[in-house]
């Protein structure tokens, strides 16, 4: 009778072991988060588009190939991809409230610094389409011609132009 | 002997809750994926977003309860050990009893939340969090692991 008993509370407790082990059950799963973080956009004004001297009535044009005078912007961003880009351009240079147009603008882009090896585009307002290089870059080299009026005043012009480059 | 017969009848009680029940499981079936983004600029995304989204199934007893708590990172890891911060809202997790991502009850992530298996034996919880890369974020593929764990009431 009394090892019967032993036996009995013994069980018991196994019992009571069993069912907490129950309540303490327990699993786990994993999973991951990821991101890819690209590379932001950089926009620079490398070099100005300059007309130098221009005579009232003498049309002047700089090639965007011009190496000295042509204007160029340099752009980097996350390699090999797309981007949208647009201008905004000047109709006119100004000085102390007088006008100079300036229009018939030509442009290139290349992935690299060279008037060579990309293409050729028609710097606008209209968003446009271009890939970063493989390094990341995005060369953009712009052309225009201005038309001084015959009576035109003496004095220094000038007028911005931007260029907008977006992901 | 009468006492022995006893102890083994009760044995086998304690044990009957065992017998015939799904077993606790916890599965990884999809990650939580901010894809690209942009320095300077947080990324959210939405316990709803059936793409984005965490997701884990569950699986234990029918309609017995459960206790979910989260261990979630507070970064992302990435390239040369640069960290992208992560964060989760008071609602960025969801639980739905038919897995259907599309019924949930939102939830603290950071708390721990009480669960109820459907019949079946089934439910799925839902994750989101907000992403929020520095100005200077160094450019990359960023990582974490979040692990979800249960533990059941029988």
């Amino acid at each position: 009778m009394y090892t019967a008993s032993k036996a009995a509370v013994a069980t018991l407790v196994l019992a009571l072991v069993a069912a907490a082990s129950v309540r303490a059950q327990g699993v786990n799963g994993s999973i991951t988060a990821t991101a890819t973080v690209q590379s932001p956009i950089t926009v620079a004004g490398a070099q100005n588009l300059a007309f130098g001297n221009v005579f009232p009535g003498v049309a002047k044009t700089v090639a965007y190939s011009d190496a000295t005078n042509g204007g160029r912007f340099d752009v980097t961003g996350q390699a090999g991809t797309a981007v949208t880009y647009s201008f905004a351009l000047p109709t006119n240079l100004t000085s102390s409230g007088n006008n100079l147009p300036i229009g018939s603008w030509t442009g290139y882009l290349n992935g690299a610094n060279s008037t060579s090896g990309g293409s050729g585009i028609t710097p606008s307002a209209t968003p446009a389409g271009a890939s970063l290089s493989a390094g990341g870059t995005l060369y953009f080299f712009v052309g225009a011609t201005v038309t001084p009026a015959n009576n035109l005043p003496a004095g220094s012009y000038t007028g911005t132009v931007t260029l907008t480059v977006s992901y | 002997m009468r006492g022995l017969r006893y102890a083994f009848v009760l044995t086998a009680t304690a044990f009957m809750p065992l017998a015939g029940q799904r077993p606790l499981t916890v599965t990884g079936i999809q990650s939580l994926t901010f894809a690209t983004l942009l320095p300077g600029m947080p990324s959210v995304v939405s316990r709803t977003d059936a793409v984005k989204s965490g997701r884990f199934d569950l699986g234990g007893p029918h309609d017995a309860q459960g206790e979910v708590t989260f261990t979630l990172p507070s970064v992302l890891t990435g390239p040369a050990g640069a960290t992208l911060p992560l964060s989760f809202g008071g609602s960025d997790a969801g639980y739905s009893q038919s897995q259907n991502i599309g019924s949930q009850v939102g939830f603290d992530p950071k708390q721990p939340f009480l669960i109820t298996f459907s019949g079946q034996g089934r439910g799925s919880v839902f994750l989101g969090a907000t992403a929020r890369p520095a100005p200077t974020q160094r450019a990359g593929s960023y990582t974490g692991t979040i692990t979800l764990n249960l533990t059941a009431f029988p």
